[in-house]
């Protein structure tokens, strides 16, 4: 088995780390789908607002690919369907039945699968309605559909602070995961990775046999991204896929049981939660079913997806549609306490070795505070000392800025894994991620353009 | 506590918008942010964002000073009452000290503040912290015998020319505490070079007592005659290697201490904000040319050639200029690799210019300016040979 070893990157040291404890969330009366969270969707509705809909009708289609739909999360009423600033859609949310009416698609066995040939299991996936969690590098947007992808990875857990364990999620679920495994194998014709942790044993003994990459490092060492730029010898590989492990037992269900999936595991993570753990929650629910018991007498943070690369969310609004996990933390818009600048800073977390915290090996509390003010940058070098995939953040977010789309290329943009480290060790709190990352959907944009 | 939030309120309005001292804005914002932090919160992912920011990161740099000034302070009482026949008791010696420093500190602070918040209120940014350290540095780099407008006239010189016209802080490729004071020595040589310079003159002399000299160890070591040893007049002239370690003799205000500035490079290497790669290669760069011209010392050549490498780190303010002028991290090498030459190059070129040029005896300040105009270079070609390596990704 294969071993890579990550040596960049940064594990944040900060509280609220979800138990193991696996809850069912109390059913909602609304669910929603929010098409303004998936990336590059350019969503067209169709269903109006009163419309009946079942469980796995189509609530919006994908402009750029009208095969590509996405698929109602519950049965009953579409409640009201919210715009945003320029008509985009915010969120189109369901008032539930009592007994929810569902679409019935085809129940496939491993025989049936094995039978089938590939473009046929596109068929079948893109109609269940889950192709859209088969991602592809380097941009992140859904997987094309007739590209025969030069890998596939499949990711067991991640590293951001805080996802669902694979341990939580795998058990009970291993005959579907090697279902889900082989249906993987096909679309990608055998080159699939399932990798994990080195540390983590326990996906090791529930899928015997099935794992065959280990990594080791700091966050974001998980990330496909980051693997494959480890792992690439030839630029044609470049444009591998990946799932999230839960995807695989998401999609197995659907083609195994015929109907479309109601319910994933999600993690309720932060300082803000009185009681961090693992949900069993409906998609789609609103947030304030999973974060019923979030502590009090403090403004919180609702943000959808890790403390770096997650956004923040109303708490009014609903979990996304590929969202895993919701963690609570405190704004912090408060003023810093009287000359707190000078303070050791024992408890103040930090990459650099600039305050004591770095002889502190307890898990701290973090606010989103900027932590101080936006300065020119003084090229002190911390992003490019944490960037898994090498790039130089300092020089390349310049050449964006500069308008050097060439050069930026040539410095790796779109190797870039989206992890965010080098915005938060930046002391100059210059935004780079935010730079990179519109960089590299505006290139992505153009392209799609020129193809067609 | 309450009294200094009530205080910032209370001020507060003047400086805010629609307010009459809206202009000093930036001035108002600086101070209150070292006592508050302001409560600004990301907008944008990575929703946390480290501790670490920049004032922080210059703070630590003026905390590593601190020593050096109050060395600077005693050791310019110590001279001025030696070379004017004065007791060396410790009181009478720092009020002397503090009365030829603290003018000095005072006016560059105010001219190096007034640049800064003009240039910051007509750009609508902040106060950059650089300024803080760019004022801390120069000081310690002047003899305590300028007069006051020479030293308003470096900072300016150095804050305007080294930084702002070039976009401010980050955007300089100089080090503007040293374009300041390199502007000084060669603008007014008279009163920033020589050996007369160094030494504050008190109790109403005009001529220091014979037994004082007042000559530095590197105008010594430039001028040993042919055949001499420069060790030997090193010696006879008092400069033996505790002296030149602490740095305990007539020079610029702070820059004489070695040890200090050992300890400071250490403090700023530990946590992080002094580049160790930058500091490494420079005293090895020092060390191993002052070695390479002991190996080509003959009998009839300069005696300074047979300078032992540890007297050419000790003397001056060559470890003052390693640990921090050099390690100024915006106009040094961003590389990792780059930083070492850089490094060396200064470390090289500082022998070249002490031993080969008479009319300069401390060279570091002018090597860490050269090698400035050469960092982004070494960085370029740094960076084309990384992406050379990468797998292309279009």
């Amino acid at each position: 088995m294969k071993t890579i070893r990550v040596k960049k990157g940064y594990n944040l040291k900060i509280v609220g780390s979800p138990s193991h404890l696996l809850k069912k969330a109390e059913k909602p009366t609304y669910v929603a789908l929010q098409p303004e969270h998936i990336p590059f969707v350019k969503p067209r509705l169709k269903v109006a607002k009163g419309d009946r809909v079942a469980l796995g009708s189509p609530l919006i289609e994908d402009k750029r690919n009208t095969d590509i739909q996405f698929l109602s999360p519950g049965g009953g009423r579409v409640a009201d369907i919210r715009f945003g600033p320029r008509r985009v859609i915010q969120e189109i949310v369901i008032q539930l039945d009592e007994t929810e009416k569902k679409i019935d698609f085809e129940r496939y066995s491993q025989n049936d699968i094995d039978k089938m040939n590939r473009e046929q299991l596109v068929r079948v996936l893109v109609a269940g309605g889950l192709w859209p969690l088969i991602k592809e590098l380097p941009f992140r947007d859904y997987a094309r559909l007739d590209f025969l992808p030069p890998a596939l990875f499949v990711r067991l857990g991640s590293l951001e602070p805080f996802h669902p364990a694979p341990k939580v999620y795998l058990p009970g679920n291993e005959q579907l995961f090697r279902f889900g495994l082989s249906v993987l194998n096909k679309l990608a014709e055998g080159r699939v990775f399932v990798c994990r942790h080195e540390a983590d044993t326990e996906s090791t003994s529930l899928l015997d046999g099935l794992i065959n990459l280990t990594y080791t490092g700091n966050y974001p060492a998980h990330d496909p991204g980051v693997l494959l730029y480890r792992m690439k010898s030839s630029p044609q590989e470049n444009c591998s896929w990946f799932v999230d492990g839960q995807d695989v037992v998401l999609i197995a269900h659907m083609l195994r049981n015929g109907a479309y999936p109601t319910e994933r595991i999600v993690t309720l993570g932060g300082a803000g939660a009185r009681q961090p753990k693992h949900f069993i929650a409906r998609m789609g629910a609103p947030l304030s079913a999973i974060a019923a018991d979030q502590a009090e007498n403090e403004s919180w943070r609702y943000i959808q997806g890790g403390i770096l690369s997650g956004y923040g969310a109303r708490p009014q609004s609903y979990l996304g549609f590929s969202e895993t996990a919701l963690n609570l933390l405190p704004e912090g818009n408060r003023k810093g306490e009287l000359l707190g600048l000078f303070s050791p800073g024992y408890r103040k977390t930090t990459f650099s070795r600039a305050f004591l915290s770095k002889l502190n090996h307890q898990e701290l509390e973090m606010s989103c505070n900027m932590n101080g003010s936006e300065r020119a940058c003084i090229a002190c070098g911390y992003c490019t000392l944490v960037c898994p995939v090498d790039i130089l953040p300092q020089f390349t977010y310049k050449a964006i800025l500069a308008g050097e789309v060439e050069e930026s290329l040539e410095h790796g943009l779109l190797d870039c894994v989206e992890c965010a480290l080098c915005s938060y060790v930046c002391p100059s709190k210059i935004e780079l991620f935010e730079t990179i990352k519109n960089a590299k959907a505006a290139f992505y944009k153009e392209k799609e353009q020129v193809r067609r | 506590m309450k009294r200094i939030e009530r205080f910032f309120e209370f001020t507060r309005r003047h400086f805010e918008k629609g307010g009459k001292l809206e202009k000093l804005w930036p001035f108002y914002e600086s101070i209150e942010s070292v006592f508050f932090a302001p409560a600004r919160v990301s907008q944008v992912a990575p929703n946390v964002r480290d501790s670490l920011d920049v004032k922080r990161y210059m703070m630590l740099v003026i905390v590593a000073l601190l020593p050096h000034y109050a060395f600077g302070v005693y050791n310019v009482g110590y001279q001025s009452h030696l070379a004017s026949g004065l007791g060396t008791d410790f009181w009478p010696v720092i009020w002397t000290g503090l009365k030829s420093v603290v003018p000095i500190v005072v006016v560059v602070y105010i001219f190096g503040f007034a640049w800064e918040t003009l240039f910051a209120s007509v750009r609508k940014h902040e106060l950059s912290e650089g300024v803080l350290v760019t004022c801390a540095l120069l000081p310690l780099t002047l003899p305590p015998t300028i007069p006051l407008w020479q030293a308003a006239a470096g900072i300016s010189f150095g804050i305007v020319i080294g930084k702002e016209i070039f976009g401010g802080t980050g955007r300089n490729f100089l080090n503007p505490a040293l374009t300041g004071r390199a502007f000084l020595y060669f603008a007014y040589p008279v009163q920033n070079s020589g050996d007369a310079v160094w030494t504050v003159l008190t109790g109403a002399k005009s001529a220091p007592v014979d037994a004082f000299t007042g000559a530095t160890p590197l105008s010594i070591a430039a001028v040993t005659e042919r055949f001499g040893d420069v060790h030997a007049s090193l010696a006879d002239a008092g400069y033996g290697v505790s002296k030149l370690f602490f740095g305990l003799y007539p020079g610029s205000i702070g820059g004489t201490a070695t040890f200090l500035s050992i300890v400071g490079a250490a403090f700023l290497m530990i946590l992080g904000i002094a580049n160790y790669r930058i500091i490494f290669g420079c005293v090895i760069g020092l060390l191993s040319t002052a070695f390479l011209l002991n190996l080509l010392a003959t009998e009839s050549s300069m005696p300074y050639l047979s300078m032992n490498p540890m007297h050419h780190l000790m003397s001056g303010g060559a470890m003052f200029a390693f640990a921090y002028m050099a390690t100024d991290p915006v106009s040094a090498a961003h590389m990792q690799v780059s930083r070492w030459i850089f490094g060396f190059g200064i470390g090289t070129l500082t022998i070249l210019i002490r031993v080969f040029n008479p009319a300069f005896p401390e060279g570091v300040g002018l090597a860490v300016l050269f090698m400035n105009l050469f960092a982004p270079l070494l960085d370029h070609i740094e960076i084309k040979i990384k992406l050379r390596r990468r797998v292309p990704n279009v």
